[in-house]
């Protein structure tokens, strides 16, 4: 963390700021990907990014990014065009992002809990972990009913019936002198299997719903409820949630849009990219049989956020990444707007 | 000598504006990336970039050039 006050020596000045604004930059070494546009983008070179390949395969335990406090005026460019949000950068405790003279690229990435139907395939989806969808069942006793009664008498407690409910509903003790049955009224869902396998005929059973059609189904019983939830820290805003969601009730706004590309004959398919990629945009395809050696890395480009710390970390040069459109709240800084179309090189 | 300022160059992170010890002295809330607060200050950043406003008030010590990421500010 650096923060106000600071000095600045050089050439026999020394400067020491000392207004009652207080500005702080802070690093979250977890969020970052290591795609190095603060470097590329502080104006006073204050930033240094590490080699991010060993960093994420845990050869070496480094921070990914090394500030010098010396060169860091606080002007808070670094937060400002960070894709993810690893770098904190407030004035007064009030984050950049929420001052007007600030600019900012325009990102978001937002579940419509109306729409969602909370099948989790986000979820599990999300590169980042970033997505939390808690749902609720309906209880199944309220969807399904029926009749089932054992009759003790008729029963021999062979326990077939036991071994056959798909849903563990039927306990059958088979202990000599203590032989008994019971069934669980709350998860049996009445498909009588049990019925049918019972090679004495000592169950009855009867499904409300196959004998009397939906006389008991109350279809808004069946309705899954939820809520879901991003974590703005941690998501990257690449898109997968988007991508798999069924019902479109995910929607994401990049920060960075672009292309990717790997020039194959450079790639030695050593698969630096694919530990860095924060999206887990790239793989290896799927090798045709054992010990078959693959001659590409595949790619799933609609995830990709165009960070470039795959290009930056790719040993042979072999990926070109390129941003091609940028949405930013508007600025009259024309330095600002510059460092943003920079970008696009 | 004269400040100067190149609109053209500036952030408007406000930089120069909490690390001037005239500004400072005047207004020591200065809150330079926020905007501006009152006119009695030397410079402060408006609509984005920065703007000088009392700049006889300027003391020629430098302290904003040296501060300014991106040459923005000077004396000359």
């Amino acid at each position: 963390m650096i923060a106000n006050t600071k000095e600045v020596k050089d050439e026999g000045f020394d400067i020491k700021r000392s207004a009652e604004e207080v500005r702080n930059l802070s690093f979250k070494d977890h969020i970052c990907i290591g795609c190095g546009i603060c470097e590329s983008t502080c104006p006073v070179d204050a930033i240094n990014v590490a080699e991010i390949g060993p960093i994420v395969r845990e050869e070496v335990d480094m921070p990914k990014i090394d500030i010098d406090e010396d060169k860091c005026v606080l002007c808070g460019m670094c937060s400002g065009l960070c894709p993810v949000d690893a770098l904190d950068f407030t004035i007064d405790s009030e984050p950049i992002s929420n001052i007007v003279s600030y600019p900012h690229y325009i990102s978001s990435a937002e579940i419509d809990d109306d729409t969602c139907i909370y099948c989790q395939r986000c979820e599990i989806a999300c590169p980042r972990d970033s997505i939390t969808i808690a749902r609720s069942l309906p209880e199944r006793s309220d969807l399904v009913t029926g009749e089932i009664e054992a009759d003790e008498e008729t029963c021999i407690h062979c326990g077939i019936c036991d071994e056959m409910c798909p849903t563990d509903a039927i306990d059958v003790d088979r202990t000599p002198g203590e032989e008994s049955i019971e069934i669980d009224k709350d998860k049996c869902v009445y498909c009588l299997l049990c019925k049918k396998i019972c090679p004495v005929d000592a169950i009855k059973a009867a499904c409300r719903i196959c004998s009397y059609g939906d006389y008991d189904l109350n279809p808004e019983d069946a309705v899954t409820t939820g809520s879901s939830f991003i974590d703005d820290e941690t998501c990257v805003k690449c898109g997968w949630c988007q991508e798999i969601c069924p019902v479109d009730a995910a929607k994401v706004k990049k920060q960075y849009e672009g292309t990717l590309d790997i020039d194959e004959d450079k790639c030695t398919v050593c698969g630096t990219c694919i530990d860095v990629c924060p999206c887990d945009v790239l793989s290896f395809p799927e090798s045709p049989g054992p010990a078959t050696i693959v001659d590409n890395i595949h790619k799933d480009e609609q995830y990709c956020i165009h960070c470039g710390a795959c290009e930056r970390a790719c040993p042979v040069d072999a990926i070109d990444v390129k941003i091609t459109n940028v949405d930013y709240t508007p600025t009259k800084s024309k330095s600002w707007i510059d460092k943003f179309e920079a970008l696009k090189n | 000598m004269e400040l100067k300022v190149n609109q053209d160059n500036c952030l408007g992170c406000g930089v120069c504006v909490v690390a001037c010890p005239v500004n400072v002295s005047i207004s020591p809330d200065v809150s330079g990336g926020h905007g501006s607060r009152t006119e009695e200050v030397i410079m402060m950043v408006e609509n984005g970039v920065i703007k000088l406003f009392s700049e006889d008030k300027c003391t020629k010590c430098g302290t904003c050039q040296m501060f300014c990421p991106v040459d923005a500010i000077f004396l000359e």
